[in-house]
């Protein structure tokens, strides 16, 4: 069945638009990995276009819920999470774009710079609270299932990519990486739990 | 666990749409439950059994395996 008329962004559903902020994202990853690109500040920077990706993703995602919603009541909680998550997203670009420009063009010391470094992950924290306050809300206890499912498959792989990613690196065979990876990882894990929903329930949950 | 809930929606001439509005739940929980691929909570299976004004045995049966047991 197509899709209907206003549903997605520029014609596209919220899987195209994570296929693209998975594969921009995939990229800047063997970008670092590779040392094609070992400026952090740049790595940081170029974050942006996957992050920049997921606003059209979650647009896309809020119009399909809301065409299927339909006074059921399937569309309201994850409305919600939507809007949060956006939110938090653009408030995430907003904190590393302020980060990268204030501690490249001015010696930043002391509080202001501890803020600022504070600033990206409080944003992340949010999109956190985002999925947890869904978990809470959604009145469907399907679609909480499949969101919970998501998330134990996201802990799972960032749990798992951590501890071997640790000892690898001890074992000085895997480069270094910053704390904060373990979070990309596990958005990924949510894409899997996605994955692994639709194989077995033929829903995907939340996007 | 095994149910009727197709025949009993298709009795009714309901979409799997108007199944899921009456019982304030997604067409997608609708659909996972009439496959078999996700049994309903008890309240959720009270409230499918008050809406089609029959007792919860003649909408769900366990399967076979399940009801051997007793």
């Amino acid at each position: 069945m197509s899709a209907p008329v206003g549903n997605g962004v520029l014609g596209r559903g919220p899987f195209f638009w994570a296929g693209m902020a998975l594969m921009t994202m995939g990229v800047i990853v063997a970008l670092g990995m590779t040392g094609a690109v070992e400026q952090k500040p740049l790595l940081l920077l170029m974050l942006l276009v996957p992050l920049s990706l997921m606003v059209p993703l979650f647009v896309a995602a809020s119009r399909r819920a809301d065409a299927s919603g339909q006074g059921c009541g399937k569309g309201a909680a994850q409305a919600r999470y939507i809007r949060r998550v956006i939110l938090f997203a653009e408030l995430y670009l907003i904190a590393v774009a302020a980060m990268t420009y204030f501690t490249k063009t001015v010696e930043t010391q002391g509080v202001v710079r501890v803020v600022l470094a504070l600033l990206p992950g409080f944003a992340i924290v949010g999109v956190l609270w985002a999925i947890g306050r869904l978990i809470v809300e959604e009145s469907d206890e399907f679609m909480r299932m499949l969101v919970i499912r998501q998330t134990l498959v996201a802990t799972a792989v960032a749990l798992c990519g951590a501890s071997i990613w640790g000892f690898l690196e001890a074992a000085d065979i895997v480069p270094h990486l910053d704390a904060y990876w373990v979070v990309v990882a596990w958005f990924a894990g949510l894409g899997a739990g996605a994955v692994a929903n639709r194989i077995q329930f033929g829903a995907w949950g939340a996007v | 666990m095994k149910n009727r809930l197709k025949v009993l929606r298709a009795e009714r001439d309901w979409s799997q749409q108007d199944l899921a509005e009456q019982l304030g739940v997604s067409r997608q929980s609708v659909n996972a439950i009439e496959t078999g691929r996700y049994d309903p909570s008890l309240p959720l299976a009270f409230r499918i059994a008050g809406l089609f004004a029959l007792p919860i045995e003649q909408i769900f049966e366990p399967e076979e395996d399940v009801a051997g047991r007793d």
